[in-house]
């Protein structure tokens, strides 16, 4: 599907390689939430129940195991083919989702604030992302799952430049 | 109270108005109704007088109290407001945070010749009532001093660009004429205002004891033409109410422009006073209701950067003729031209969206024949199916986009079809997004950023192949990047991939 015309130019870097495995090591927890789901719904929701509870009892396990099949084996992959980033001379530039592709661009002369965030899971694998803030609620751009140092180097780099080309007209 | 500057305090009169007001009291109110509740509502005369006292001196002593515990001080640098009944909040806004300050004399404080100051401090893309400094209850001379003294210190370093106009004549950017008022019953919010008063009448109706009530023939309410009486004067006091609500709030509307600000009063009974400064205006937009688009009526906010409560403040013609808000808006804008048509794809996909609904209720229909017989929900989803049609073309009709030397537009909705006209600077960021149909059709959807007004302001269902162009013309240099053609970035991190799929 990469080979569909894309409206706008596609950043120019990819992220991390161990992005896969985090989002990986996500869809197995989300797999294994619903998989509990699905097996309390088979063990305490009686067969004989009338109306969609007999479909319901094959329908919840089979969209349980594509979901897990889904998070686990396809959207990781399809996800870091997607996934690309790349800071320009004068602007910050990410393309994000797997099925809904979106395309932020924000110019570094209006970035307000940025922040390097770490969470649990990505601490695990070594990765950060880069949040970065302008005046407009809507106008955020999040690089995900850079590796920790990159993160660092793109963070500073970054609040640096936006310093020196600060524009006063927010 | 603060060492560096002296406080100030408001007027003692403004105890009278809170009392009256019930103003601090009112955070009492949800602690009082369960104890009343507890203790049995007796009923008798003694208990609802001790009440109303009781009530009446708890306001009078907590508005005293706050007044005693309240006071401001405007320094060159900086506004800092001390106050807590309890714990003690010094609040200190920088001068260069100040967005603006608006005077506002409701009827009471007009009886004590008092006004109500508030000053708007942004930070940022956080918005909401924190930002703000109230300082309630100065006499009207103390008012405008505050204001102008805020708004000098403010501009003070910036007085070199305009200092020739130190004492700037006014310029009439336009006036409510009282006829436009009759466009009211046309306009959602207006329409409102009313059904809430209908709302809170009916709720004390219930509460009226029983006595009070007035004997209602339950046959007679059973009869046609008391259902047609009911129906028409409900229809009569929901026209003069959104007419009357709309004159309450809109009376007396000016907006004029006095050096660099914008400056727009009105109001019949509180009397608003509220000042943009024209260096923030990033844009405007003008909104045309489904109602309004019959009378050829629209309303016009100004997009400020920074302001809070912005779809209230930012009001610079709330109710007009569509050519008057044209003409406002293209002294703010410089107006972009026609717009660009998105193309027959955004309009297939705005029926399919719009017919979806019903489809999806139609499908349920048979499914509802099938297993219990009822055939309406399917005559239902039909119809909504058929509606659905025209909602899209209406929809579609909506859509477009235009692009200017200094400015672009973009233009979305049906039940309320908003135009937003937006400057090159004001754009703070892109966001291109395309779903797996809409790729499928070759249009995207373009958000263009801006740090006023809602935050952004989308061309839905544009041609893919247009995306590019329309954000690289319509914000500066920088949005090259997103062209294809854009020179590949030699500063990476050592990941760069082969470039696929250019459009």
């Amino acid at each position: 599907m990469t080979t569909a015309p894309s409206p706008v130019r596609q950043p120019a870097w990819q992220l991390s390689r161990s992005a896969i495995g985090l989002w990986v090591t996500e869809g197995v927890i989300a797999s294994l939430f619903l998989g509990i789901g699905a097996t309390l719904f088979i063990m305490f929701v009686p067969d004989d129940l009338g109306g969609p509870f007999p479909v319901l009892r094959w329908l919840v396990p089979t969209a349980s195991v594509l979901y897990a099949v889904m998070a686990i084996g396809v959207r990781p992959w399809f996800r870091f083919r997607v996934h690309h980033w790349e800071v320009t001379a004068d602007a910050v530039y990410t393309l994000t989702g797997w099925l809904t592709r979106t395309w932020t661009l924000v110019p570094i002369s209006r970035i307000q604030t940025v922040d390097v965030t770490r969470g649990v899971l990505q601490q695990l694998f070594g990765l950060s992302t880069v949040a970065v803030l302008t005046a407009s609620s809507q106008g955020t751009v999040r690089v995900w799952h850079l590796e920790a140092d990159v993160a660092q180097r793109v963070a500073d780099d970054l609040a640096h430049r936006a310093e020196q080309v600060r524009d006063q007209a927010t | 109270m603060n060492p560096e500057t002296v406080g100030r305090r408001t007027s003692p009169f403004i105890v009278l108005v809170h009392t009256i007001t019930f103003r601090q009291a009112r955070a009492f109110v949800p602690a009082v109704i369960p104890l009343v509740a507890a203790t049995g509502f007796g009923g008798g005369r003694t208990t609802v007088i001790a009440l109303v006292v009781g009530v009446t001196l708890l306001s009078l002593g907590t508005a005293a109290l706050s007044w005693w515990r309240f006071s401001y001080a405007d320094g060159l640098s900086s506004v800092v407001v001390t106050r807590g009944l309890l714990s003690r909040s010094v609040r200190t806004v920088p001068n260069d945070r100040i967005r603006g300050v608006e005077v506002e004399t409701p009827i009471l404080h007009r009886l004590f010749g008092l006004v109500r100051v508030r000053v708007d401090a942004a930070a940022g893309a956080v918005s909401g009532k924190d930002e703000e400094l109230v300082v309630d209850g100065v006499s009207r001379a103390e008012g405008d001093r505050l204001r102008t003294a805020v708004l000098t210190h403010r501009q003070a370093p910036a007085r070199q660009d305009d200092g020739a106009e130190r004492e700037p004549a006014e310029e009439e950017f336009g006036r409510f004429d009282n006829r436009w008022l009759l466009y009211a019953p046309l306009v959602g919010s207006y329409l409102a205002l009313p059904l809430a008063a209908v709302g809170a009448l009916f709720r004390l109706a219930q509460e009226l004891p029983e006595s009070l009530r007035p004997d209602v023939d339950e046959e007679a309410l059973a009869s046609v033409r008391a259902f047609v009486i009911v129906v028409v004067g409900a229809l009569l006091v929901l026209l003069v109410g959104s007419v009357v609500g709309a004159a309450v709030v809109n009376w007396g509307f000016r907006l004029v422009r006095r050096g660099g600000s914008l400056i727009a009063v009105r109001g019949l009974i509180t009397r608003r006073h509220t000042e943009l400064e024209i260096d923030r205006i990033r844009g405007a937009t003008v909104a045309e209701g489904a109602g309004m688009r019959l009378v050829r009526a629209a309303r016009v906010n100004a997009l400020v950067t920074g302001l809070g409560d912005a779809a209230r403040r930012g009001q610079l013609l709330p109710l007009g003729p569509r050519s008057e808000a044209w003409s406002l808006v293209r002294r703010l804008v410089e107006d972009p031209g026609p717009l660009v048509a998105h193309p027959p794809a955004a309009r297939r996909r705005r029926i399919v969206r719009a017919v979806s609904a019903g489809l999806l209720v139609a499908a349920g229909g048979l499914v509802a024949i099938v297993t219990a017989g009822w055939w309406w929900v399917l005559v239902v989803g039909l119809v909504l199916a058929v509606l659905g049609v025209p909602l899209g073309l209406g929809r579609y009709a909506a859509l477009g986009h235009a692009t200017g030397p200094s400015s672009f537009s973009v233009r979305s909705g049906w039940l309320v079809r908003e135009q937003a006209l937006l400057q090159r600077r004001a754009v703070v960021g892109w966001e291109v997004r395309q779903s797996f149909f809409q790729r499928r059709a070759g249009l995207a959807t373009v958000l263009a950023c801006v740090g006023a007004g809602r935050g952004g302001y989308a061309a839905i269902d544009m041609a893919a192949d247009d995306v590019a162009s329309f954000t690289a013309a319509a914000s500066g240099q920088w949005a090259s990047a997103l062209l294809a053609s854009g020179e590949r970035n030699p500063r990476g991190p050592g990941m760069s991939s082969p470039r696929a799929g250019e459009g």
